[in-house]
C-alpha cells in the first residue's frame, strides 16, 4: 500500500510543465501532497496545472485507479474555478485527487474522456453547473439541465432563472 | 444468446441497412421513473443507446449551498429513497469527520443495523422490480411483503417508512428499543427462510435464466473506465465493497463475505444482490448480539455546527455502489459546496457502450439489473 | 357499499333523486357510468420519484389497492383514467407530463400524490431554478395528498376522495378522529 502510494508520488512528481522559450513561462511541477485519510478521506492529493490533466488523467489509469468524479469548486474571490478529479482504486485502499485550477472568466481546460469514457457524463455535468469547458469533448449540451439551458447554476453569482410560467 | 445475433462488427459491416430510432420514456415502466433512451435499432438489435437524464433532477447540490448543515439533514434520504440510511450515513460521517466527533459505539452499531435493514428493503425492491420488468409479477407481490415486515421495525423507531432522518451529528435522534431488537432478531429467522424460498421460486427457473444468463456481459475494465461500482462491479468479478475496502462505522467488527461473480451477466449481478441480502442478514445477526449499552449521542456535539475550513470526503457502500460525499467548508454554517457522487449515475454511464448489439429485451433486462433510481443519477 | 346500490337501484326506478318530467333522462346514464367509472379507476404508471414506491407500495401484496378497483396501473396515458403525479415534477419534466396529460381521454382526473406534486415540497427556496413548484400549474388537480412521501393509506384515501368526487357518494364511512 504505502509502496503504491510512493510510487504514485513519484510518477507524478514527473509531470512537469516544461517552460516555454515563447512566453517566457517557467516550468510547472505538479505538487503531490499525501494527506491523512482518517482526517479528509484522500490518501494523495496532486494539484496540477490545466495543460497535463490528461496525462494526469494517464497515470490514474496506469495504476489501475476507477474514476469516481470531476466536479467544479467556484472561487469568486480569487477569480478562479476548480476543478477536483477523484479516484478510486478497486483493489486497494487508496484515494487519489487531481485539483486544477482555470481562470474564472474562461474556464477552459482539456477532457480527459479518452482516457476514462466514464469522464464523458462527469466533465458534461460540471459544464451544466459551472460552465467550464471541456476542450475535445464531443457533446457539451446539458445533461442534467434542460436542453436549451444558457444558465450556470452553480457558480456563486447564479441569482435565478426567468421562466415565462407556461 | 440466439444463434442470429450479430456482433459488433457484423452490425456495422451489413451496409446499408435501414436503422430507426426509438424512443423510450421519460415515462416507460421499463424504466423506473424518468429516464429517457434514445436507441438507434436495427429491427430487434440496438446499435446505439443514449441515455437521456435530467428529468428528475432536484438541485440537492445547489440546496446543500443554501442552507445551514442541519438544515440539509432531511435531503440525503431523498437522493437515493431507497438507501436513505446510507446517504445519511454518509452525510453525518462527512461532517463529524470535520468536525472530528467521536460517535458513541452503541450509535454505530444501531447504525449498521438499520443501514443493513435498509440495504435488504433496497435488494427486495429491485428483485420485486427487475422480474417485473422480465414478465414475473408474483415475486413483487411477496418482496413488497417482506419489506413492509422491515419497514415497521424501521417506522418504529424512525417514524417514516422511506426516507429517513434517523441520524444525527454524533449519534442518532432516539435510541431503539427491545421490540426493535427482538422483532429484527425475529425478521432475520424470518428472512433466511424466505430467501431459500425465493431461490425456489425465481432463481432456479429456467425463463428467468434464459432470460439472464450470458445477456448483457460487462467486463471490469468496462466498469473500472466508467467508476461503476457496487453489485454492478462485484457482478465483474471484482470483490470491491467500501465496506471492506476503506472500513467505516464499526464493520471492521463483522465477519462477512464480499459476493462477486466473474461472469458479468445479469444472472451474476441477480446472485450478488440475493446473496447480499444474506450476508446483510449475518451483519444484523452479529450487530444484534454484540449490541453495547451506552448512549448514542456523543456528548461533545457543538449547537451550531460549524466545521473548520477545509475540504472533507467521505463514502460509504449504498445499495447501489459507492456514494461520497465531498464536503467543502469555508468555516460558516453553511457548506461551501457539497458534491454528491452517486453509484447510479456512473452504473448508467456505461449503460450506451454494455447495451450495443443486444436486442430490445436484453437491453431492458440490462437496464433493470444496473438496478438504477432515476433521482439518484439527477440528484 | 349496499347503501349506494340500493340509493342507484331507486334512482333506475324514477324514485327519489331522479327528475320528473322527462323521457329522456340522461342523469341517469351519467349516474350510472360515474358509478363504474369510480370503481374501476386506472391509474396511470407516473413514478417520478420517492412517492412512487409508496404507490407501488399501495398497489402491492399488504395495502392491496385492488379493493378498490384501482390497482390496473396502465402505461400508456390513452388507457388510463387518473393521472397519479407521484414525485417531483422540474421544467425538464413539464413538458412530457403536459403531453401525458393531453393523451388521456376524458373523463380524466388528476391526482398530486405527495408534497412536491402539490407545490414543490421541500425543494422551494429562493433561487430555485429547477422545480415546477406545484403541477397545477401546468394542469387541472382533482385530489392533493400530503406527505414526504405520504403514505399508502394516504393514497387509498386519495381514491376514495377522487370517487367521492366522481360519484357524490363515499364508498366507505369516515374514520372519526377522536
Amino acid at each position: 500500500m504505502n509502496e503504491l502510494i510512493e510510487q504514485l508520488k513519484s510518477a507524478y512528481a514527473v509531470l512537469v510543465v516544461p517552460a516555454r522559450a515563447d512566453t517566457q513561462a517557467a516550468a510547472v511541477p505538479a505538487v503531490v501532497q499525501p494527506t491523512d485519510p482518517e482526517r479528509r478521506g484522500c490518501h494523495l492529493e496532486v494539484t496540477v496545472t490545466p495543460a497535463v490533466v490528461v496525462d494526469a488523467a494517464q497515470v490514474a489509469n496506469r495504476f489501475g485507479f476507477a474514476i469516481d468524479t470531476i466536479t467544479g469548486i467556484d472561487w469568486p474571490e480569487a477569480g478562479q474555478m476548480e476543478v477536483v478529479y477523484d479516484f478510486f482504486h478497486p483493489q486497494h485502499r487508496l484515494h487519489l485527487v487531481v485539483r486544477t485550477r482555470v481562470p474564472r472568466d474562461a474556464p477552459a481546460l482539456p477532457t480527459i474522456q479518452d482516457v476514462f469514457p466514464g469522464a464523458n457524463w462527469h466533465e458534461r455535468e460540471t459544464h451544466d453547473f459551472f460552465g467550464i469547458k471541456f476542450i475535445g469533448h464531443p457533446d457539451l449540451t446539458p445533461l442534467l439541465l434542460p436542453e436549451d439551458a444558457d444558465y450556470h447554476p452553480l457558480r456563486k453569482d447564479f441569482t435565478n432563472v426567468s421562466r415565462s410560467s407556461n | 444468446m440466439s444463434p442470429g445475433h450479430p456482433t459488433d462488427s457484423s452490425v456495422s459491416a451489413a451496409a446499408p441497412r435501414e436503422t430507426f430510432v426509438l424512443n423510450v420514456g421519460p415515462q416507460h415502466p421499463a424504466t423506473h421513473g424518468v429516464l429517457r433512451l434514445k436507441l438507434t435499432m436495427d429491427g430487434e438489435y440496438v446499435l446505439h443507446a443514449e441515455p437521456v437524464i435530467g428529468y428528475a433532477h432536484r438541485m440537492h447540490e445547489k440546496m446543500g449551498e443554501n442552507r445551514t448543515y442541519v438544515q440539509f439533514l432531511p435531503n440525503p434520504s431523498r437522493i437515493d429513497y431507497l438507501s436513505a440510511m446510507h446517504y445519511m450515513h454518509a452525510y453525518v460521517c462527512v461532517v463529524e469527520r470535520a468536525l472530528g466527533i467521536e460517535v458513541p459505539p452503541r450509535a454505530e452499531y444501531i447504525r449498521v443495523i438499520t443501514s443493513e435493514l435498509n440495504r435488504i428493503a433496497s435488494h427486495l425492491v429491485w428483485f420485486g422490480a427487475f422480474l417485473l420488468d422480465l414478465g414475473a409479477f408474483t415475486p413483487l407481490l411477496y418482496a413488497f411483503d417482506d419489506r413492509e415486515k422491515i419497514l415497521d421495525l424501521l417506522e418504529a423507531v424512525t417514524g417514516s417508512r422511506l426516507t429517513y432522518c434517523y441520524y444525527r451529528f454524533g449519534g442518532l435522534c432516539n435510541d431503539v428499543d427491545e421490540q426493535f431488537i427482538e422483532g429484527t432478531r425475529a425478521f432475520v429467522k424470518h428472512m433466511r427462510g424466505r430467501l431459500g424460498m425465493y431461490h425456489k421460486l425465481v432463481t432456479e427457473n429456467l425463463i428467468l435464466r434464459k432470460r439472464l444468463e450470458g445477456i448483457g456481459v460487462i467486463s471490469a475494465e468496462l466498469c473500472r473506465k466508467y467508476g461503476a461500482t457496487g453489485p454492478v462491479l462485484r457482478g465483474s468479478g471484482v470483490p470491491c465493497d467500501v465496506r471492506k475496502l476503506e472500513p467505516y462505522s464499526v464493520y471492521p467488527e463483522f465477519e462477512f463475505d464480499v459476493p462477486h461473480f466473474a461472469e458479468g451477466d445479469c444472472m451474476a449481478r441477480y446472485k450478488v444482490r440475493m446473496e447480499e441480502i444474506a450476508q446483510s442478514l449475518r451483519i444484523i445477526e452479529q450487530a444484534i448480539a454484540k449490541l453495547p449499552p451506552g448512549p448514542v449521542m456523543a456528548e461533545k456535539v457543538p449547537r451550531v455546527i460549524k466545521p473548520p475550513p477545509g475540504d472533507y470526503y467521505f463514502a460509504v457502500e449504498a445499495a447501489r455502489g459507492r456514494f461520497a460525499i465531498r464536503l467543502v467548508s469555508d468555516g460558516t454554517e453553511v457548506p461551501y459546496r457539497l458534491k454528491l457522487r452517486t453509484p447510479s449515475f456512473s452504473n448508467l454511464a456505461l449503460f450506451g457502450e454494455a447495451a450495443r448489439g443486444l436486442l430490445m429485451q436484453d437491453a431492458l433486462a440490462l437496464l433493470g439489473s444496473l438496478d438504477l433510481v432515476i433521482p439518484d443519477v439527477d440528484r | 357499499m349496499a347503501e349506494q346500490q340500493a340509493k342507484w337501484l331507486s334512482c333506475a326506478e324514477g324514485g327519489a333523486g331522479s327528475e320528473p318530467g322527462s323521457l329522456v333522462r340522461f342523469a341517469r346514464l351519467e349516474q350510472l357510468l360515474d358509478w363504474g367509472r369510480a370503481n374501476s379507476l386506472w391509474p396511470l404508471t407516473l413514478g417520478l420519484a420517492c412517492c412512487a414506491i409508496e404507490m407501488m407500495a399501495a398497489g402491492a401484496a399488504r395495502f392491496d389497492l385492488a379493493r378498490f378497483g384501482a390497482e390496473v396501473f396502465r402505461p400508456s396515458p390513452r388507457q388510463a383514467d387518473v393521472m397519479i403525479v407521484a414525485g417531483t415534477v422540474n421544467w425538464k419534466m413539464a413538458g412530457p407530463i403536459k403531453t401525458l396529460y393531453d393523451q388521456m381521454l376524458e373523463p380524466k382526473w388528476v391526482i398530486a400524490f405527495g408534497n412536491c406534486a402539490i407545490s414543490g415540497g421541500p425543494f422551494v427556496f429562493p433561487g430555485q431554478y429547477a422545480v415546477v413548484e406545484g403541477v397545477d400549474k401546468l394542469f387541472p388537480v382533482d385530489v392533493h395528498v400530503p406527505g414526504c412521501p405520504p403514505r399508502p393509506e394516504a393514497l387509498i384515501e386519495g381514491i376514495l376522495e377522487l370517487e367521492q368526487k366522481i360519484t357524490g357518494t363515499r364508498r366507505w364511512p369516515r374514520v372519526k378522529t377522536a
